[in-house]
């Protein structure tokens, strides 16, 4: 029973990636972005090609980084300088991002057969290979929370902020929109990207469908995480969102082992939000009906 | 080009496709300069152009043809957030001049990053490590400033704006827009959703900010009365066209009355008054 706890921990911290990315284009920047469901996919080829075929696995997650970022990119332009509305920015690089990703990968599933040796390195608190990636997740989610904390604080981070929060008032003061806006969700992407190559590498195999409503996941994850700590400042905000990530991977693990058919996963989760934003206080920039984002 | 110091508009074109089918030519040819530290208010009523003049000066309308220039610097070229490097705005509705969800420190603080907006190295790389704002000293000048503005803000600085009443987001807005001494203030209707008390408190705020700075500033209002007892020149605007222009004191023997019954005239001679032209203001 405790090897699902941790396993469900694990899981949890391979995406919190995903999750913060999705808190940085919905919440932050105010842009609901399909790419995620692409990058996330895009991330996990990425790394399971390159950590197959023996390269380091920090480079592996490295440039997994830099194709989300790029991915990320690209919606970004397409909807700031060619005027595509957001939803269908994101669409389009999505739908693109799946023949690039099978291009890639060469197949539609990669197996990873060895535990990265930055893992076996670990101390495994006796807990054997489970505490030892729960140490290295841990980590490695704390140390993307600071630095994205830190970021934002920074007068560019505030400038992001800001155009999330008042796109005409932040022009007036100054702030490129189309720059921003592109910056933000590469950045966003990135951290997607990393999430899909942790998950891969986490459970030893990359495939091509892996991103499948992911957009959906980390929006649940988003809304846990909110509604469980109720942060009032942006660190905390991050925190919960990790947090969030922990308790649906959780939830999942907890409904497996009640019988679901993991076959019936998403169907559960999508009805779960949907609830959510039909019943619930939530209210999801550019996807609840009553709420229009503002074009430049 | 023109060179001359202060807000130059020249031979400025703008139109706009009518719902349907159709177009309507709003400004053709349309010229107006105003000197180094005027306060010039302009009235006129919807339709008249007003406000589109102010998004045309501040680059949230693109000109069809023409040219303005401030302090020489020739503005049509430039975006609009290029333009606010040299531009303060403060916008009709007060939830639209702030940022509702960030905190006083933090509008404040963006303003004050204006003139020299936040590159994407500052916050990537070196720089970023002495870069968090709003710090200790940021939050220590701005209660200083609204202290001395005799605000109500400077203790609430940690505070959310979307939480102000709106005659306190629409002060915060016009700070915010002073900040830096911009070489040009564009008031839009800047009281039009204030109750009588609020609106008095913001254009005291008003005169004062702008007489301190001696800033270029352009007000557009719907009151008479405002445009009488406020700034140094008065200007009327009928369907894009000039029909009025008053310095202080060939204002002085201007009432409400008068100004309403020349703005009557004025149009009537014209004949062009049409009942559709509400779009444009």
């Amino acid at each position: 029973m405790f090897s699902l706890w941790i396993g469900a921990y694990d899981q949890g911290l391979a995406y919190a990636g995903l999750a913060l990315g999705t808190y940085l284009t919905l919440r932050v920047l105010n842009f609901p972005d399909l790419t995620v469901d692409g990058s996330f996919a895009l991330g996990g080829g990425t790394a399971a090609v390159l950590i197959s075929q023996g390269a380091p696995v920090p480079v592996a997650l490295g440039l997994a980084i830099l194709f989300g970022c790029l991915a990320g990119t690209v919606t970004g332009l397409i909807h700031t300088r060619l005027g595509v509305n957001d939803l269908f920015a994101g669409i389009l690089t999505t739908t693109g991002l799946y023949s690039i990703t099978l291009r890639l990968m060469g197949r539609s599933n990669i197996p990873l057969s060895e535990t990265p040796a930055g893992i076996l390195a670990l101390p495994d608190l006796g807990l054997g290979l489970d505490g030892q990636w729960a140490v290295g997740l841990t980590l490695a989610t704390l140390g993307m929370i600071l630095l994205i904390s830190f970021l934002l604080a920074t007068d560019f981070g505030l400038s992001l902020r800001a155009l999330g929060n008042n796109p005409t008032m932040a022009r007036a003061n100054g702030i490129n929109q189309r720059r921003g806006l592109t910056v933000g969700i590469a950045a966003a992407n990135g951290l997607v990207a990393l999430a899909g190559a942790l998950v891969a590498t986490y459970q030893g195999f990359a495939d091509v469908t892996m991103g499948i409503g992911s957009l959906i996941l980390g929006l649940g994850m988003v809304i846990i995480g909110e509604s469980v700590l109720r942060p009032r400042s942006l660190p905390w905000a991050l925190l919960a969102v990790g947090v969030g990530a922990i308790l649906f991977r959780t939830m999942i693990a907890i409904a497996l082992q009640l019988g679901l058919e993991p076959v019936d996963l998403k169907l559960a989760t999508a009805l779960l939000l949907l609830i959510a934003l039909a019943f619930g206080r939530l209210r999801i920039p550019g996807l609840s009906a009553d709420q229009g984002r503002q074009e430049q | 080009m023109s060179t001359a110091p202060g807000l130059s508009v020249e031979e400025l074109s703008w139109g706009h496709p009518l719902p349907g089918s159709g177009w309507r030519q709003l400004f053709s040819g349309f010229s107006l300069s105003c000197p180094p530290g005027q306060f010039l208010v302009v009235i006129g009523s919807n339709g008249s152009g007003k406000s589109t003049l102010l998004n045309l000066v501040a680059g949230t309308l693109r000109q069809g043809a023409g040219r303005i220039h401030l302090g020489g610097r020739p503005l049509h070229r430039l975006r609009d957030h290029q333009r606010a490097r040299w531009i303060g705005r403060v916008m009709q509705n007060p939830l639209e001049g702030t940022c509702p969800g960030l905190t006083v420190a933090e509008n404040l603080r963006l303003a004050e990053r204006r003139n020299r907006p936040a590159r994407l190295a500052s916050g990537f790389l070196i720089s970023a490590f002495g870069g968090i704002h709003p710090n200790a000293g940021d939050c220590r000048r701005y209660r200083e400033l609204l202290a001395g503005l005799r605000l109500p803000l400077a203790d609430r600085l940690d505070e959310q704006v979307g939480q102000l009443s709106g005659g306190q987001r629409q002060s915060l807005s016009l700070v915010m827009a002073t900040l830096g001494s911009p070489d040009l203030l564009l008031l839009d209707e800047h009281t039009a959703a204030l109750d009588p008390r609020a609106e008095a408190m913001v254009m005291a705020l008003t005169d004062r900010l702008v007489r301190q700075l001696g800033t270029t500033a352009l007000m557009v209002t719907h009151s008479i009365e405002q445009a009488l007892s406020h700034g140094d020149r008065l200007v009327m605007l009928h369907e894009g066209g000039l029909i009025g222009d008053w310095n202080a004191a060939e204002r002085e023997f201007l009432n409400p009355a008068a100004v309403r019954a020349m703005y009557s005239d004025a149009i009537t001679s014209m004949g062009t008054i049409s009942t559709d032209a509400t779009s444009a203001s």
